[in-house]
């Protein structure tokens, strides 16, 4: 057990068990250990019990062990940043925030043992997180199961927010949020880069699941449906954790293509790239889109992303240029010396989302968290933005630019950097005539 | 070029990344193959061994001496003694044992796990990465582009079964291995000391396991699951090149090496399956492997 103080007035002992990476206020009394094995029992009891004391809990699935643990530090930073200025400011409706967080350690049947965990043993008030869309495809029945809400901040499988039905791998339910934008936003923005540059022929290396075949199969129907001249070559996916990717990397090159999207992701990016530069992959390849670039590239050590590359993200943090954003990423860059990543922003804004709707629903209920969440519109460091009310899905912009090295922060940002409406409107009508379904 | 122009797909890169994928896999399998030939063990918890080598050297780099041979000789002798140390404790108390093939399955197994939950629980389940020796760390144009120390890693693996060959067929104690390897209560009753040549044959096996996970460190991320990864291809070697067979591993392991290089350029994803279909079609119509027993 490591304990830290973070508040000068030692008011807020923060206690963390490393095995849970359960960071919670040890002056608040452990809730009883709820006994119910059954869904059905822990959803009474959520219901019933949620808000019966001092504290307002909330349950963090995020991935803190492994190649992306990167992503569950970076998240950790962001909401606990929040649930520290929450406190100091009264709570939430005068009642202590607490935060409770879980590693899914990259597995579905792991997140789904430590959501419902959080809901029986911790009787959590709401979930948020989510780093991988395997985990989150999986997860998504099993919330509206349980009837909690849950605030999405990473994962980006448009078929999480497409409603059930739509198509057949829809899973989206009136319980699923997301709070950041979504593979389909994120890819749209890609296709309008992509129109930018002096690029015909594009290849793909992405990562052996749904998300790296998702990232291909939406750049090709972006592509199609905003009329950019592309041709598509070869598509590699390697497994998650490859140690070598070599024989993918001498795949791709020997087909020469101009440009290239990958959305290899966490530690996988990072040895992606070192042996790319090796095989002098950033000399032969026009072009190489990244799309969960900035999210790897921020916390890593040596930045792996090469000045020059195209690279996205869900939050670029002098993106807007308001004060909501400014304030924002100074309090970050002084709490933790370094410029705050889309997973701490989008973690961070969903603790600040569920204040807000408690606070006007007046209540901790899921239903009344629900229904407030529905069509919400809301503010952070993002921007404004709203839930659309037919997907759940924030209509964040999708944010793409170069990668460039600054000196203030010394650190890799975005610069320039566009900033693309990527609505319901914009992505269905690019994305007429596809079977893809927007999610938006 | 002539292969290039020949097979247009298939380009010199892609042989030398092949070669060095089979290389790091000879220098696994072969150390396990002779461990099966000598001992009759299979050693499960062979690729936490070779982890475990590029695990030392990366400790040796960044904690006791900035330099790079000198970590991939102490991680592979770090490693060796590793191995003496699993084979006295937990593997000679089974030799004497009826039927003790599964025990030594079950015990090889637990070190798996043992040495995966040690890495992580010492230095995180994190990857790492190592820079190559400054003199190879060059990249050299042939066709394409690869980082000069791939080829370092085939010469090495080249002169490993040279020096192995040398070593089990023009040495004593090699006359002694294959004497043990072929019978082992003749060569104990001429006053071999098979105990100690047991442990002799793993600490050699793991040896070579660890100098191959520290040689390998600079082509490849370090994580706990290292060892797993390479532990299913070695087998498939082993399987391949006949179990016990030094010649066997090397030939199994750079066709495997070849099969990894070569396979995206045909499959997108899913080529992972080729090598066992290669073990497959061994299976069925060479069921001892391509190659005899020990000192083939």
């Amino acid at each position: 057990m490591v304990k830290e103080n973070r508040n000068s007035d030692n008011t807020n002992k923060l206690t963390r068990d490393k095995r849970n990476n359960t960071v919670t206020n040890s002056k608040i009394p452990r809730r009883r250990f709820l006994q119910a094995t059954g869904a059905s029992t822990a959803v009474a009891l959520a219901g019933c019990t949620g808000g019966d004391d001092d504290t307002i809990r909330l349950g963090a699935l995020y991935i803190f062990s492994g190649f992306a643990s990167l992503y569950g530090d970076e998240a950790e930073q962001g909401f606990e940043m929040a649930a520290e200025e929450i406190n100091e400011n009264g709570g939430i409706n005068d009642q202590e925030l607490e935060i409770i967080s879980r590693d899914t350690e990259a597995g579905a049947d792991t997140g789904i043992r430590q959501m419902r965990s959080l809901i029986e043993e911790d009787d959590v008030d709401g979930l948020f997180g989510l780093d991988s869309s395997g985990v989150a495809q999986a997860i998504a029945p099993q919330v509206a199961e349980v009837q909690m809400p849950f605030m999405i901040t990473h994962a980006a499988t448009p078929f999480v927010t497409s409603p059930e039905g739509e198509h057949d791998n829809s899973v989206g339910n009136d319980y699923v949020f997301r709070n950041c934008n979504s593979l389909a936003q994120d890819i749209y923005g890609a296709a309008l880069t992509a129109e930018e540059l002096d690029a015909q022929e594009w290849a793909t290396i992405g990562p052996d699941y749904a998300f790296g075949y998702e990232t291909w199969d939406y750049f090709q129907a972006f592509c199609n449906g905003l009329g950019v001249d592309a041709e598509f070559t070869t598509e590699q996916y390697p497994a998650l954790e490859t140690s070598d990717y070599s024989p993918y990397i001498n795949s791709v090159l020997d087909a020469e293509p101009d440009g290239v999207i990958t959305p290899l992701w966490g530690a996988d990016l990072t040895t992606f790239v070192s042996q790319a530069d090796d095989s002098g992959w950033f000399d032969q390849i026009d072009y190489t889109l990244f799309s969960v670039g900035m999210g790897t590239d921020l916390p890593a050590d040596g930045s792996p992303l090469p000045e020059g590359e195209h690279a996205s993200t869900r939050y670029d943090p002098f993106v807007p240029d308001a004060d909501a954003n400014n304030t924002f990423r100074e309090n970050y860059v002084e709490e933790y010396d370094g410029l705050p990543t889309y997973n701490a922003e989008g973690a961070y804004r969903a603790v600040y989302l569920y204040k807000e709707a408690i606070e006007a629903a007046g209540s901790s209920d899921p239903d009344d968290i629900l229904s407030e969440f529905n069509g919400m519109e809301h503010s952070g460091p993002v921007g404004e933005y709203r839930f659309d009310e037919r997907t759940n899905q924030a209509t964040v912009p999708s944010i793409w630019g170069v990668v460039t090295q600054d000196s203030e922060y010394e650190s890799n940002v975005l610069d320039p950097v566009n900033v693309y409406d990527a609505g319901p409107d914009e992505l269905n009508a690019a994305l007429e005539g596809s079977d893809l379904p927007s999610g938006v | 070029m002539i292969l290039t122009n020949l097979v247009p797909l298939i380009g010199i890169a892609d042989i030398i990344v092949g070669l060095s994928l089979g290389s790091r896999l000879f220098l696994i399998a072969v150390g396990l193959s002779l461990i099966f030939g000598v001992l009759g063990v299979l050693n499960f918890a062979h690729g936490g061994l070779y982890m475990l080598g590029a695990y030392f050297a990366l400790a040796v780099t960044t904690s006791i001496v900035d330099n790079f041979w000198i970590a991939v000789v102490v991680g592979a002798l770090a490693v060796g003694f590793v191995g003496v140390l699993i084979e006295v404790s937990t593997i000679r108390p089974l030799y004497e044992r009826a039927e003790s093939d599964l025990d030594q399955l079950i015990v090889t197994f637990g070190f798996v796990l043992i040495l995966h939950e040690a890495v992580r629980f010492i230095w995180g389940s994190q990857p790492y990465s190592m820079d190559p020796p400054a003199v190879f760390d060059f990249s050299v144009q042939i066709g394409s582009q690869f980082n000069a120390y791939r080829l370092f890693v085939i010469v090495m693996a080249f002169f490993v079964m040279v020096g192995l060959w040398l070593f089990v067929n023009k040495t004593y104690f090699g006359s002694l291995v294959r004497g043990t390897s072929s019978d082992r209560e003749m060569a104990s009753m001429l006053g071999v000391d098979v105990s100690r040549l047991y442990t002799g044959v793993f600490f050699l096996g793991a040896f070579l396991a660890g100098l191959g996970g520290a040689l390998s460190a600079p082509l490849q991320s370090m994580s706990p699951a290292l060892g797993d990864q390479v532990i299913i291809d070695a087998f498939i070697v082993v399987v391949i090149g006949g179990l016990g067979s030094m010649s066997g591993a090397f030939v199994g392991a750079m066709f495997i090496g070849l099969l990894q290089s070569i396979g995206p350029q045909f499959i997108a994803a899913g080529h992972i399956a080729i090598p066992f279909l290669a073990m497959v079609l061994v299976l069925l119509f060479k069921p001892e492997g391509l190659f005899g027993g020990i000192g083939e």
